[in-house]
């Protein structure tokens, strides 16, 4: 068994030495697939995160009249706080509000020097995402209330558009894995013709069908996962630079969730690397190493 | 050993063999002979698994072959020692690790393959050969390589398909006796070649084949005469005068 397992390894070894532009030309395919599955992988896993944090964002601005004084608007908070609807409702005055806005552009503008333009605001939040609209209906004719934001349409929109690139990737996706799948399989299949006399002494002598396929799909996972490593590292190495580049032009993205994690994208494209190329190799070496014929 | 019944073999229309029926007994040596197309090969290949029968019955060692699945035959080849005419030498290996190759295929250790590497090479006289490469081989010890690489099993039949193909005439002579070495051990042996002069030689049991039949099946000698009826030898069609050759 031993014996066995060592002659495996040492086929797959001197096959890997031995056919160095073989070996380049599935690993070089296996990268390009792997990238072009990552990158929308990454892609689609930053929508996904997105789409589903914007549900947890969903809440209701209401924006009081700047006249309104203090009492009236705790009195509000509470009428608000008392509906079935409202799971929770949250004061945010005006002077709180406009400190947090000078921090957030503290570096950028000045604006200690102005005087204090924002309103009092209640932040309130529904059991339910569908009766944010109801809540808004009744709060907007009150005679305190300057605005209601609800944000649905937003909603609305970045989750079709979500909807719509994640059919879209997913699509795309599938047809990159078959063209990945299909050209690692002609790959490993010119390694078995370049390896025809290996294989057929092998026949002959009484070699099983599992040692003789087995190195074909070592090497099949080992090219894929090779592809897999120089992909990952392109990938991340492409999406760090494209993050960059974005957040310098707009730096309202570092609000957004964060993308798919490092370790994922370094675990996952080899593994899934290695796991295409041995299955496409075993699909090869099935098809193209046989003992008898019919 | 060695048994056929009423086999055929039919490529697309044509009969490659034609309801054949054959017995080889162990330790026994079988010289099959016939022109290019008679269906030798295609009788030892039915010996090895390579091909099935159309119709009829094939057994090896009580076996019967045409019934064996795809991961049956390796085992009925390692009891069985294959010389086809295409059987290459691994170019990059030392004929050390020609036949040490096989033997690993098969999952034998380390020290019993060198054990009976060392063995083989002294029994086909390759001893002095070991490092070399196959490009620095002659043809007749090529062959012998290929020999040694079948026998390295110890196999109780060994087949072997035009082993004296490309050889000059005592080359020829050296593999058949080398063949003939291997016989008186014990092993059986079938022979398939159109090498009159070698069959001549031998004085064996000859087994002859035409278009897929059996025409003749003789204990002992040489190349049948039933063959030169069918296909004069070229001496004789060249005595021929033109006219009557016409």
């Amino acid at each position: 068994m031993v014996d066995r397992l060592l002659f495996i390894l040492s086929e797959t070894v001197t096959s890997l030495r031995r056919h160095g532009m073989l070996q380049l030309a599935a690993i070089s395919t296996a990268c390009v697939a792997l990238i072009l599955l990552g990158s929308v992988g990454m892609m689609l896993y930053k929508l996904d995160a997105i789409a589903q944090s914007l549900p947890r964002q969903f809440e209701m601005e209401v924006f009081l009249k700047v006249q309104v004084p203090r009492e009236r608007a705790l009195v509000l908070q509470k009428q608000v706080g008392a509906m079935p609807e409202v799971a929770r409702v949250q004061l945010v005055p005006r002077e709180q509000a406009w400190e947090e806005e000078k921090q957030r552009y503290a570096g950028e503008v000045n604006l200690s020097d102005l005087p204090n333009p924002l309103p009092d605001k209640l932040i309130v939040h529904t059991h339910h995402p569908q009766q944010l609209p109801m809540v808004a209906a009744r709060l907007r004719p009150h005679p305190d209330v300057d605005e209601v934001l609800d944000q649905r349409d937003t909603l609305e929109r970045v989750l079709s558009v979500a909807r719509l690139v994640r059919w879209v990737g997913l699509s795309l996706v599938s047809m990159l894995l078959l063209s990945a799948l299909v050209l690692i399989y002609n790959a490993v299949r010119l390694t078995i013709f370049a390896r025809q006399r290996e294989v057929r002494i092998m026949t002959l002598v009484g070699a099983t069908l599992r040692t003789i396929r087995m190195p074909f799909v070592l090497e099949g996972a080992v090219q894929g996962g090779m592809g897999g490593i120089l992909a990952a590292g392109l990938v991340l190495l492409g999406a760090g630079l494209l993050s960059d580049y974005m957040l310098r032009l707009w730096p309202f993205l570092n609000d957004l969730p964060p993308g798919a994690p490092a370790a994922l994208v370094l675990v996952g494209l080899p593994t899934l690397g290695m796991l295409l190329g041995g299955l496409c190799a075993w699909w090869a070496a099935r098809r193209f190493v046989r003992i008898g014929s019919s | 050993m060695v048994e056929l019944q009423g086999v055929s073999v039919v490529y697309g229309t044509a009969y490659a063999l034609c309801r054949v029926s054959l017995k080889v007994e162990p330790g026994e040596f079988v010289f099959l002979v016939g022109m290019t197309g008679a269906g030798k090969s295609t009788l030892l290949k039915l010996l090895y698994g390579e091909l099935r029968p159309t119709e009829g019955r094939v057994f090896v060692d009580g076996q019967e072959v045409n019934r064996l699945r795809e991961r049956e035959i390796p085992f009925l080849r390692r009891r069985m020692g294959i010389i086809p005419q295409d059987y290459p030498l691994l170019p990059r290996k030392t004929v050390w690790e020609n036949i040490a190759y096989g033997l690993r295929a098969i999952g034998y250790s380390q020290s019993a393959v060198r054990r009976r590497v060392a063995q083989v090479l002294a029994q086909v006289g390759l001893s002095e050969q070991a490092n070399a490469y196959p490009h620095q081989l002659s043809g007749g010890e090529a062959q012998r390589v290929a020999i040694a690489r079948a026998l390295a099993n110890n196999p109780p039949l060994l087949l072997a398909d035009e082993p004296t193909a490309n050889l000059d005439p005592d080359t020829c002579w050296e593999i058949v006796q080398l063949l003939q070495q291997i016989n008186l051990r014990g092993t059986t042996v079938i022979v398939a070649t159109h090498n009159r002069a070698v069959v001549d030689r031998a004085n064996k049991r000859v087994v002859a084949l035409d278009r897929g039949q059996i025409i003749s099946d003789v204990p002992r000698g040489g190349y049948p005469a039933e063959l030169d009826k069918l296909y004069p030898p070229v001496a004789a069609v060249a005595e021929t005068p033109f006219l009557k050759r016409l």
